[in-house]
């Protein structure tokens, strides 16, 4: 491994994009060269301060013209046959849905899951106990949960808690945990599994969000976010290994 | 198409899809005029988002919107650097002092970004900004993976150099 190729792979590497082979053997040239090592610091810096501009919200105007936009009254003659069909899905859906925790325990779907994601950051209801601190979190479930959530914060890992609420999922209450990566919200549910095996991952991808499912140590855990699944997966794991 | 289920998939994206048009127009009038558009032109064309990226599918409606104005336009009319108009959101832990330098900084590196060329601009705000993947990028770019490498190092190369350079010299580019 030279210089040269180190410099070629420079973005791919700091970005996580290099396959694992290469990534190692950059990793291995880094640890004797200084001058690449300098370099792959610059580039990261360079990424946290344009991490630190903040987002341009969309302005209220623009969010309420796109709502008067959806297609209301003139929709409705074309609209009519497809809601009737959409109708017959969605019970059809909800059938499934409601047979499903009879069948498996108290298990959450992946789109319940994306449900209340999408609920808790447009109610803005995403906090109960607004905190960074895990030893304030944990406790407020105290009493209003039959379990006690595992609560830990992950900010050296660049995950910082924000904060918890409680939430409904799969049929019964659960501990909702927020955390923040750069403008991005993960929301991690967490409620008693079916049973005590563990399980690895499973990850799916529904309306744009990335979804984690794993149980370990008796606790069902789904985290769920619109930050890009590699750095979820970061997430996933740097929450694992601290439990 | 249910108006719920639009709404549903649409309106959590809609601070993405604005931040995105934002960096591409640089101007917060345009920004919303390729939104709106947008959403509308998302609506009619619902039935065609396959899988389940949604947010990837609504930049690249975002994307070709604003496309299609600039090309409309016939020249890509530069605006200069933006005006700094977006809302600001002071973070209170800080004295005035520091809360102040951190505009200063934010100002910069906004400055520096407005300074890249539109392609290289739009790949560094997807990754950094939004945090898509490389191949996620190249489907709303529509370019090969290669390309969407290519552009980022271009993109951090100089921004690397503008935000190394004393501030006094950056006026001048």
């Amino acid at each position: 491994m030279t210089c040269e190729i180190v410099e070629r792979d420079l973005d791919a590497y700091i970005d996580r994009e290099l396959d694992a082979g290469l990534a190692t053997a950059v990793r291995e040239h880094l640890s004797i060269c200084t001058a690449c090592r300098h370099r792959v610091a610059e580039r990261e810096a360079i990424g946290r301060l344009i991490r630190s501009v903040p987002y341009y919200p969309a302005p209220d105007r623009l969010r309420a013209n796109v709502v008067r936009a959806t297609p209301r009254a003139s929709m409705i003659h074309r609209v009519l046959p497809w809601a009737a069909a959409a109708v017959l899905v969605v019970s059809v859906g909800a059938g499934v849905t409601l047979m499903r925790p009879a069948a498996r325990g108290s298990e959450a779907t992946v789109d319940e899951v994306v449900n209340e994601h999408v609920r808790s950051m447009m109610a803005e209801h995403l906090f109960d106990v607004r905190s960074t601190d895990q030893h304030t979190v944990k406790p407020w479930f105290l009493g209003k949960l039959d379990f006690s959530p595992p609560v830990v914060d992950l900010a050296e890992r660049g995950f910082p808690l924000v904060g918890g609420r409680l939430d409904y999922l799969g049929g019964r209450s659960v501990a909702a945990l927020v955390y923040q990566r750069r403008q991005h919200t993960i929301n991690v549910f967490v409620s008693p599994a079916a049973d005590d095996r563990q399980t690895a991952a499973d990850t799916r991808t529904a309306r744009g969000f990335h979804v984690h499912h794993w149980t370990s140590g008796a606790m069902s855990f789904w985290a769920v976010s619109d930050l890009n699944d590699a750095e979820l997966t970061e997430f996933v794991r740097a929450l694992q290994t601290a439990q | 198409m249910p108006q719920r289920v639009f709404a549903d998939i649409v309106l959590p994206h809609l601070d993405a899809a604005y931040n995105y048009a934002r960096w591409l127009t640089r101007n917060d009038s345009d920004a919303e005029d390729v939104v709106q558009d947008a959403c509308v032109r998302a609506m009619r064309f619902f039935s065609s988002l396959r899988g389940d990226d949604a947010r990837g599918w609504l930049f690249a409606i975002v994307r070709n919107t604003w496309y299609s104005r600039v090309s409309r336009k016939k020249e890509v009319v530069d605006p200069g650097p933006s005006a700094l108009t977006g809302e600001e959101r002071p973070d209170d832990a800080l004295d005035p002092e520091e809360r102040l330098l951190q505009k200063y900084a934010v100002a910069r590196v906004r400055r520096a970004l407005d300074g890249l060329p539109a392609d290289a601009r739009e790949v560094i705000v997807l990754r950094e900004l939004e945090g898509l993947s490389y191949k996620e990028i190249a489907a709303v770019v529509n370019v090969p993976i290669g390309t969407v490498m290519s552009r980022l190092a271009r993109a951090r190369d100089r921004l690397t150099a503008v935000l190394t350079e004393p501030p006094s010299m950056e006026r001048h580019r």
